[in-house]
């Protein structure tokens, strides 16, 4: 067996080789039945950042994306396929694109680059965490919504044995960043502490469009994946949309990066 | 079966044909039921009371005690003949006592298990006869370190107390969970469910042993590494099984692991689909003939095919129960899987398969001068030809060579073959040289 490191060398080399292909499929569950609400932010999030770079890609919606999935470290979706590499959640597949040098963002310095990580990271936590916690911890939402959509393309009894098993790990996600034992003033707290984050570096550069000047960077494209999904997404306990109504500049933002690359016109 | 011995009674050298001693029987006793119902052991005594000469009391005797070792009640029975006496006594009577030695309340053991290509370690934890009518509950738990593990907690009644006796119907239920590794096609496979099996004899002219299952499973589809092609990708999470599945034997052959006569057919169909999200139907044929010829040589032929095909409701044939071709319980001179269908280099199983194999049994040279060692080993020629999605005789495979058996506790052989692949595909995987199998169900 070689080395763990030298063949992550060797991937790497081809990788930087190899030209975006050209049938690169994006996979994600059913978007009117199945997708929850964290799947559906970081799917839209991994789409934004694809339609920003210009790069061609397919949709493939299945019922068992998540289970195909080579693993990650929240959703575990979407995942890409691109010639024989296959990546999973919002990260990897920026690094992948990233060493491809066909990559939005690529006109940052070091400092930017590293502040605007920062940012990436705050976003993708404390909202991919509020939306779980939303999912599965608010028990109108999870009996509601998460659990009917979560178990529609299992047959019973399966879809309550998938529920569990589903709920179990998000709750277990929450407990690891120590979500778990907030009650839901605290979550939306830390989401409008978020939000306002955002509307005040977005507020840095009044004249551009978006966070970073006049082209768009991961950090657009995530907030955007998140932000948009929250807005748009109905649920018993809408919390979270409300907060993030409360940011007009981040909504104008959501409506300004839907008109010029997705055009749904849903806000 | 009890009624053969009666047949070839030959007491005519013997000093005393104990044929014409005229015998009735007054009175059968069976002692040592402690936990267990009478009338489950009522109809022992059947055959007992038509005898009319002492040889077939005796000979019924014998057939009694064994049917009581199949109740699965006594861990032994000694039986005790008298004349009898008292009152109501006739001159030719005769009293018949069957003292068990009922189980234990719990019974354990732990050993080794030969399953298809795969030696396993085996625990098991039995309570027999709970309820008094030979009802056990047993808790069983298989480990390999290659491809599978098992653990199966079973119930299961038989009836063979009833007038159905000669049919040995028996009943059972069990809750399972398996997991098996395809490590060639880089997934595996956990099944959780629970199988309802109902099997019996039937005597029809020829003697058929019937199972009829209902299966109802939860099939969870992982892979093993992440350079999965695609096509076996797609396949992964849980699906739920819901099927029936028919399995009919038919065995006359003299030995289980090197018979000189005889013949072995088994068919096994399932039908998936009544519910749940996975449906195919699935039948698989074994058979095996025996021939005896000159010296202690035999010849055998075997062959098996499988066809798995898809039903209405089908959208995707499930991985997990195609079938994968080649290794030394099928095409020996190939890999385990590797005659057969690939995708990016995997091999992916076939919908279809058939394969054959011819052998020539011989004893091991100077056989007679370690007797009782020597009739664990063969020595064996075979030929094998088989093929995959493809039932004409264009593009398959073949192998020859020769190899030594061993035989292993009356049911399962081990062989040590070295294998000359003579017709091949370019994607298949060979191997020329020595191949190690071990198993029960050779082609």
């Amino acid at each position: 067996m070689t080395s763990q490191f030298l063949s992550q060398l060797h991937t790497a080399d081809k990788l930087a080789a190899e030209p975006w292909s050209e049938d690169a499929t994006l996979y994600q569950p059913y978007e009117a039945e199945q997708i929850l609400l964290p799947e559906n932010a970081s799917c839209l999030a991994v789409k934004a950042y694809l339609k920003m770079c210009n790069l061609p890609f397919g949709i493939r919606s299945c019922a068992n994306a998540e289970h195909m999935s080579p693993g990650g470290r929240m959703t575990k979706l979407p995942f890409i396929r691109a010639g024989a590499f296959i990546f999973a959640e919002f990260e990897p597949i920026v690094n992948f694109v990233e060493q491809k040098d066909l990559a939005i963002g690529s006109w940052q310095d070091e400092d930017e680059k590293a502040d605007m990580r920062t940012y990436v990271s705050l976003v993708e936590n404390i909202f991919t965490m509020a939306e779980l916690y939303i999912s599965f911890k608010n028990e109108r939402v999870y009996k509601e919504v998460t659990a009917p959509r979560n178990g529609v393309v299992f047959p019973w009894p399966l879809n309550h044995m998938q529920n569990y098993g589903k709920r179990r790990n998000a709750l277990r996600l929450l407990k690891v960043y120590q979500w778990d034992d907030l009650d839901i003033d605290s979550v939306i707290e830390k989401v409008a502490k978020c939000c306002e984050t955002l509307e005040y570096k977005l507020k840095e550069s009044p004249e551009t469009p978006f966070f970073y000047g006049d082209q768009p960077c991961e950090l657009d494209a995530i907030a955007f994946g998140h932000l948009f999904s929250i807005l748009t997404t109905t649920l018993p306990n809408m919390a979270l949309a409300q907060t993030v109504q409360k940011f007009k500049h981040l909504v104008e933002f959501c409506r300004f990066v839907d008109e010029k690359y997705f055009q749904t016109r849903f806000l | 079966m009890p009624q053969s011995g009666r047949d070839g009674g030959s007491s005519k050298d013997s000093k005393y044909d104990l044929s014409k001693i005229s015998a009735r029987v007054d009175r059968v006793n069976v002692s040592g039921l402690l936990r267990t119902h009478n009338d489950y052991v009522m109809r022992a005594a059947d055959g007992l009371f038509k005898a009319n000469n002492f040889q077939d009391l005796m000979l019924e005797a014998m057939s009694t005690k064994s049917y009581l070792h199949d109740l699965g009640i006594f861990k032994d029975v000694s039986v005790h003949i008298d004349v009898s006496r008292g009152s109501d006594a006739t001159p030719q009577g005769y009293e018949v006592t069957f003292k068990g030695n009922e189980m234990s309340r719990m019974m354990g053991s732990a050993g080794t298990e030969i399953g298809q290509n795969e030696g396993s370690l085996r625990t098991e934890l039995t309570i027999p006869n709970i309820l008094g009518r030979g009802e056990s509950i047993s808790l069983q738990g298989s480990y390999s370190s290659t491809r599978a593990n098992d653990l199966q907690l079973k119930f299961w009644k038989p009836f063979f107390h009833t007038r159905f006796r000669e049919n040995r119907p028996e009943l059972s239920f069990s809750i399972f969970r398996q997991t098996d590794k395809f490590d060639i096609s880089s997934f595996q496979t956990t099944n959780l469910g629970y199988l309802v099996d109902f099997s019996a004899h039937t005597m029809v002219g020829v003697d058929l042993t019937h199972s009829l299952q209902y299966e109802n499973s939860i099939r969870d589809l992982g892979l093993l590494n992440k350079s999965v092609p695609f096509a076996i990708r797609d396949h992964c999470g849980p699906k739920l099984a819901s099927l029936l599945r028919y399995s009919v034997l038919y065995d006359n052959r003299d030995s289980n692991v090197f018979p000189t006569r005889g013949i072995y057919l088994k068919s096994v169909n399932e039908y998936c689909g009544l519910g749940g999200n996975i449906a195919y139907t699935s039948s698989t044929a074994h058979g095996e003939v025996n021939v005896p010829l000159f010296a202690g040589l035999v010849a055998q032929f075997c062959g098996r095919v499988g066809v798995v095909k898809e039903t209405k409701n089908t959208t995707q044939l499930p991985i997990n129960s195609l079938f994968y071709c080649g290794g030394p319980l099928t095409l020996r001179g190939f890999k385990f899987g590797g005659a057969g269908p690939v995708i990016d280099g995997t091999p992916i199983g076939a919908q279809t398969f058939w394969c054959t194999g011819a052998h020539l049994w011989a004893p091991l040279p100077f056989a007679g001068v370690f007797k009782n060692l020597a009739s664990h080993f063969r020595m064996h020629f075979f030929y094998n030809i088989g093929n995959c999605n493809n039932f004409s005789t264009e593009n398959m495979r073949s192998a020859f060579g020769m190899g030594l058996a061993v035989k292993l506790a009356e049911r399962a052989r081990i062989e040590l073959n070295y294998c000359v692949p003579v017709r091949r595909q370019t994607t298949d995987k060979v191997l020329n040289g020595f191949q190690f199998g071990i198993g029960y169900e050779f082609v």
